[in-house]
Order: structure tokens, then C-alpha cells, then sequence
């Protein structure tokens, strides 16, 4: 590459790069070393602590809950959110026309306000909304939707699930539009019929895109607030505390900085973690059928 | 060597855009200080509600007249995510207004612990404040630990509950019950003849946020322990059989069926609940979008109840207040120059009665019951009457700077778990005294 060209390369990058040094790089550093004090951003004095927040964030039953909560989400968001985005792909893909028309429709919850959302939801659900009444006068059922440890993170996974499915299909939609045709032909012509298709040829071929939508969705979980925050607050009991919950109340509601600090770089680390474990995970699977 | 230069070169270049960015803003304030013959701005941060936004505004014109040399810059309280964090990231940034409201005494004394507030007892004007507005006794119960005055209380609201009195009389009741048994008594009345109502439905009983224990648990307490402190210093010191009582009432009435803990909207105006905390913020909303209900009629607002045996005279309530502070980061130019506005605003009573006009909060003032203007007001506003009467039986929230911790606490070990018929009452308050005593070590 010429020198000029170089030089023109960096110029281009460096809006994004200033932006990251600004918004991302000199704040993680910030983070880190208000994580190691007893700082809360006003008091004039501080002192060092060590690694006291972080023993202190382990033990704590709030960041317990934090780092379960995600898994269950993940367990009940990811699987839910990626059956769901590919149901619409399919959808989408076999729509003889208007195809640009309904990936837009299913892409909007994507841009619907989560707290709009929430309350929407909130109200849906509340005791006395039409649902509940039909289910109290009809079928004699009180359902506490919110007050449920095993409803509410449900609920919460259908809504971030809604909100997302449009998306993802998007990226799903381009796999499938990237399968040759040839592939299914030679395949009916060796008698494979619809089930088979899918499992033999379309998911395989759509490995890449299924990659990135995962990776996708297990980093989605780790940054999980809104709905949670409007409907639930994190309960009930921890039940919906996510990392982004628990990191809010110590930083900004009872204002430490340096605790909430400390929890939000061990949640970088398990997300870090937990996406490399998972892309590992997908890699070998993709290795083991031969669809990379 | 020439890269090393270049390098330096867009760094410096960077460095003087971004800080030019940052600069401004002072500079801008410096000007209208030197050159406008010594005007001194001053940034009043006020509550980020349109009432609150409207008499501080109007405050400020006014003064504005009356006083050219001053100029007061009104603008809500960034609430960015909290207006609690709004103010933190402010003091952070060195960008602290001169004056703030919306503060209660529980962030005031984690802004004293950070040495961010003016003691306002030290400056000038403070006793001419108190005493023009008749204020002596109200800011008795504001005195921080260190024997100083930080926070100007503006507005004081008595908590009261509210009754559905047209529900009750259904039942046979001419009146609220006045104690725990005869609530008690009163729900299970309620429930048999009505299974899909209940007595309260407030899913804050389940939530641990801190504040929610305001309107919940030290309403309750403050009653029941007849005022009795919670934390004093860094001691807990709260009543043992008080506190234990006021979680029996709650174990009770959960054990009965008699908490609706599912949100619901409005359940209170909807008559799904019978009885409900209620601030004197509500009656507005009431008026647009409830207008059937009518206070005698259709409601009737009480103190809190008290466990059985305790005189029903003179009950405690937890007292909604909050007031005004000087931060220590502004100029002592400025500091002064605020001093001067608040002495102006509050040597006036009109314009406290502005702001119980505009916003319905009681002012934290000793003669809101005495003095002809507010009686006045308050006879045309029936609604808020008791509110006004209860101002010397409320108590205001706990001065400690681990308030937050020591709240959440209360929901978390204590009411949530009682409520949700977990453990019972003494066990609670037990985990509850031994998780705060932790937390104030």
C-alpha cells in the first residue's frame, strides 16, 4: 500500500477512533481505576481499597443474582429469539413479493422505545386489565405475572425476544438469499423433501449467519436493563436483577462509584468470557457437521 | 523525530478543540459578570416538575426586577439517569449549580459527608430567613448531626392514608378503623362480601427500592413508635416492639389475604383497594381524571393506624419533605448572591402561598394553620387540610449518609419477605436490625 493511501486510510478511521478513545477507551480506564477506590465522584477525598470492591461484589447476593439472572435470560432469551428470527426469515424469504415491505414491519419493535414498550406491558398485565379480568371471570385464574420468579424473566424474554426478532431475521434473511438455488434442485432431484431441505441444506448453509446472530444474542443478554428496570425494579426477590440493574443502583442510586465500578468490569469479564466459551462452543459444532 | 512532532501536533490540536469545548460555557459567565456592571448569575437547579419549574421561574422574573444585579438562571434538574446521579455528575464534573431544590435529608447528608454543601446556618441572612418565615420550630428537626443547618426545607407533606368511605359504609363502617385489629376486622368484612377487592393493593410491599419505605413502612413506623427515631448518628436506635408490631400488621394482613401485590392501575380510584397512602400531589389528577371522587363522599383521609392499645390522638406520620442547599463549589460571590435571592423569595409569605397555590405542597413554615392567607387557602381546599394540621406530627426521613443501604435493607430483610409471607415478624425485624447494624459499623 502507497504511504499516501495510508495515511488516507487513518484519516477516514479516525472520526470512529477519536470516538472510541472518548466514549469507550478512556472511560474503561476511568472505570478501572474508580473500581480500586471508595470514590463517589463528589467527596474530595478518596481512598484506595484494593481489590475491597471486588471482594466485596462477589460476595454481594445482588451481583450473585446479577450473574445468574443473565444465564437464565440466556437460556430462555437466546433459543426463543433465534427459532423465532429464523421462522420469520423463512417467512420473509418465501414471500413471492413485498419481501422489503415485511422485513421493515417485523424490524420496527427494534425501534420502539423500551420504556413505551414496558408500559404497555405493564398495563397488559396489571390485575385490573382486560386479561386478567377475562381469565379471572372465565376461567376462575389470578395470574401475579409480574410478581412470579418464573414468569417475570419470561416475560421479560418474550418482550427483548419481540423487540429483536425483526432484526436478527434481517440477517438471516441475507443468509438464505445467499443459498444458490442449484443446491435445493439437486436435491429434489435426489428426492429430499421440505423437512429434510432445511435440516440438510438451509441451516447448514445458513451456519454463518446463525454464528453472528448468536454471538449477537448472548452479548444482548449481558446488557439487559429496561424492561426489567420498568417492570420489575429486579424483582422479585433477584429474580430479574440483571448486571446492568445492579450496576445502576450502586453507581447512580446509592452513588458508589467505585463499587459500581468494580462490578461493571467484572461483568466486561464474564461477558468477554462467556461470548469467547460460546463462540468456541459454535465453532466446534460447525467443525463436527462440516457446515463452516 | 518528524513523526514525533506530527504526532504531538494532532494531539495538541485535539486536545485544544475538546478543551475548547469545555470553556465556553465559563467564559460565556464570566462576561456577563464583568462587563453587564457586576451581574452575578446564578444557576438554580430546580425540581424537574412543571409546578416546581413554574414558581421558581416566576420567582426569578420577579427578583429580576427588584433586583438587576442579581440574575438567576432557572433550569429542572438534569434527571440523567436519576436526579440524585444528575447532581453527582454535576459535582463531578465541577459544573455544580449554585443552588439546588428537590433534595431530601437523606441525600443531603451523603452531599455533607462529601463536604459538597454550604452550612447555611453560617452565612449571613440565614436567622432573618427562619425568622421571616416563621420557620423556627420546622427547621429544628432539619439540624445535621454537626449542629448545622444545610438544607432549607420548602415543602413539608404529613402522609396520610386514604379511605374508600363509600366502600366502608357498605360494610356498616361511618368511619375509618383507627387500629390494627380493627383493620384487620374491616378486611375480612371487606373479603367476604367482596373476594375480588382488597384492603391495599400497593406492589411497592415487594419491591426493595429505597425510597419506597417512605410511604410504606415509616408511615406505619413513625405511628406506631410515636416518632421514635430510627437511626440517630450512626446508631440504630429505632424501637424494637414498635417495629416489630408495625411488620405483625403487614405479616396480618398478608396472612389474610388482604394485600393486592399485583400492579393494577389506579386501584384505589377504581375501588379494587379500600385504603391507600396519598400525597396532596394526587387531588390534581384526581380532579381531571377522576372527578366522581370527592373528599367525605366518596373518601376520607386519615393518619396512619396505630397498634391496639395506643391513644388514636396526635398519631406520627412520615413527613415528604424536602428543601434548597447552597453547593460549596460555587464562588462564595455566588453563594452570597443566592443567600440574597432566598431571603427575598421567603421574607414574602405570598410567595409561599404561591407555591402551596401552584404546587399543593405545604410549605415547611410553623403558621400554615395560623396565618389568615394559608387558612383562607386551606378553606377553599379542604383536601389539603389535614395535611396542613399533621405538619408538627411529622416525622422527617432518616439524616444518614447510608440511607440508601439502610432503606433497602428495611424492603429487603423486612417487609418484602414478611409480605410475601417468607418469615414472620420478629425474625424479619431481627435480620433487618442485624443487616443495618452492619452496615452502620
Amino acid at each position: 500500500m502507497k504511504k499516501g493511501q495510508e495515511k488516507l486510510g487513518w484519516l477516514f478511521a479516525s472520526p470512529y477512533l477519536v470516538y472510541s478513545l472518548i466514549f469507550f477507551v478512556i472511560p474503561l480506564f476511568g472505570a478501572l481505576f474508580l473500581s480500586f477506590t471508595n470514590w463517589n465522584l463528589i467527596s474530595p477525598q478518596y481512598e484506595n481499597v484494593g481489590f475491597l470492591n471486588f471482594i466485596q461484589s462477589v460476595k454481594s447476593p445482588g451481583v450473585k443474582a446479577a450473574f445468574f439472572v443473565t444465564y437464565k435470560f440466556m437460556i430462555i432469551f437466546v433459543p426463543m429469539v433465534l427459532i423465532g428470527s429464523l421462522i420469520l426469515s423463512l417467512i420473509i424469504y418465501s414471500l413471492p413479493r413485498f419481501k422489503s415491505f415485511f422485513s421493515v414491519g417485523y424490524f420496527l419493535p427494534y425501534l420502539a422505545s423500551g420504556v413505551a414498550t414496558s408500559v404497555v406491558v405493564r398495563g397488559i398485565l396489571s390485575y385490573n386489565s382486560a386479561l386478567n379480568a377475562w381469565l379471572r371471570n372465565t376461567w376462575h385464574l389470578n395470574i401475579d405475572w409480574l410478581g412470579s420468579p418464573i414468569l417475570a424473566p419470561l416475560i421479560i424474554a418474550v418482550m427483548i425476544s419481540w423487540k429483536f426478532m425483526g432484526y436478527y431475521s434481517l440477517i438471516l434473511t441475507s443468509g438464505l438469499e445467499s443459498i444458490p438455488g442449484e443446491v435445493y434442485e439437486a436435491a429434489a432431484i435426489d428426492g429430499a423433501t421440505g423437512w429434510i431441505k432445511f435440516f440438510k441444506i438451509t441451516l447448514p448453509l445458513l451456519y454463518p449467519a446463525m454464528f453472528t446472530v448468536t454471538i449477537l444474542a448472548v452479548g444482548l443478554v449481558f446488557g439487559i436493563f429496561t424492561e426489567p428496570y420498568v417492570l420489575t425494579g429486579g424483582g422479585p426477590g433477584f429474580s430479574t436483577n440483571t448486571w446492568q440493574i445492579e450496576i445502576y443502583n450502586q453507581a447512580f442510586s446509592k452513588l458508589n462509584a467505585g463499587y459500581g465500578s468494580a462490578i461493571a468490569i467484572i461483568d466486561s469479564v464474564v461477558t468477554f468470557v462467556t461470548i469467547i466459551i460460546v463462540r468456541k462452543l459454535l465453532e466446534i459444532w460447525g467443525k463436527t457437521y462440516g457446515w463452516e | 523525530m518528524k513523526k514525533i512532532a506530527k504526532s504531538i501536533l494532532i494531539l495538541l490540536l485535539v486536545a485544544s478543540l475538546l478543551a475548547g469545548c469545555g470553556t465556553s460555557t465559563n467564559q460565556k459567565n464570566e462576561t456577563s459578570q464583568t462587563t453587564k456592571e457586576k451581574v452575578v448569575t446564578i444557576d438554580f437547579w430546580a425540581a424537574p416538575n412543571p409546578p416546581q419549574q413554574t414558581f421558581w421561574k416566576q420567582m426569578a422574573e420577579e427578583y429580576a426586577k427588584v433586583n438587576p444585579n442579581i440574575k438567576v438562571n432557572v433550569s429542572p434538574m438534569p434527571e440523567s439517569p436519576t436526579s440524585e446521579a444528575g447532581i453527582q455528575a454535576a459535582l463531578a464534573g465541577g459544573n455544580a449549580p449554585t443552588i439546588s431544590e428537590n433534595i431530601s435529608r437523606g441525600f443531603a447528608a451523603q452531599l455533607v459527608d462529601s463536604k459538597a454543601l454550604i452550612p447555611l446556618d453560617t452565612m449571613d441572612g440565614w436567622n432573618d430567613i427562619v425568622k421571616a418565615r416563621n420557620m423556627e420550630n420546622t427547621v429544628q428537626s432539619w439540624e445535621f448531626a454537626d449542629g448545622h443547618q444545610y438544607v432549607l426545607p420548602i415543602y413539608s407533606n404529613a402522609m396520610l392514608f386514604a379511605w374508600r368511605i363509600d366502600i366502608l359504609k357498605q360494610l356498616g363502617y361511618n368511619e375509618p378503623p383507627k387500629t390494627y385489629s380493627q383493620i384487620i376486622e374491616l378486611g375480612k368484612k371487606l373479603k367476604e362480601k367482596y373476594p375480588d377487592k382488597y384492603l391495599w393493593a400497593n406492589p411497592d410491599l415487594i419491591d426493595s427500592t429505597w425510597w419506597k419505605r417512605w410511604f410504606d413502612f415509616f408511615m406505619l413506623y413513625d405511628a406506631a413508635s410515636n416518632g421514635n427515631k430510627f437511626i440517630e448518628g450512626n446508631n440504630f436506635v429505632a424501637d424494637d416492639k414498635a417495629g416489630v408490631a408495625t411488620l405483625k400488621f403487614l405479616e396480618d394482613m398478608a396472612k389474610n389475604k388482604l394485600i393486592l401485590t399485583q400492579k393494577a392501575t389506579d386501584p384505589f380510584e377504581t375501588g379494587i383497594s379500600v385504603w391507600t397512602t396519598i400525597g396532596p400531589w394526587t387531588f390534581n389528577t384526581w380532579k381531571d381524571k377522576y372527578p366522581e371522587l370527592k373528599l367525605n363522599e366518596t373518601y376520607v383521609l386519615t393518619l396512619p393506624p396505630v397498634p391496639d392499645g395506643m391513644s388514636t390522638d396526635n398519631v406520627k406520620t412520615f413527613a415528604d419533605t424536602k428543601g434548597l442547599v447552597i453547593y460549596a463549589q460555587s464562588s462564595p460571590e455566588k453563594q452570597k448572591a443566592a443567600m440574597e435571592f432566598i431571603k427575598w423569595v421567603y421574607s414574602n409569605p405570598e410567595n409561599d402561598m404561591k407555591w402551596f397555590e401552584i404546587t399543593n405542597l405545604p410549605p415547611a413554615r410553623d403558621d400554615v394553620n395560623t396565618n389568615e392567607q394559608f387558612k383562607n387557602y386551606l378553606k377553599d381546599h379542604p383536601e389539603l387540610q389535614l395535611y396542613a394540621e399533621s405538619i408538627p406530627n411529622a416525622i422527617p426521613p432518616i439524616d444518614n449518609a447510608k440511607f440508601n443501604d439502610i432503606q433497602t435493607l428495611i424492603g429487603q430483610k423486612a417487609v418484602n419477605p414478611v409480605v410475601a409471607g417468607q418469615i414472620d415478624a420478629q425474625k424479619a425485624w431481627d435480620d433487618m436490625k442485624k443487616a443495618i447494624q452492619g452496615v452502620l459499623k
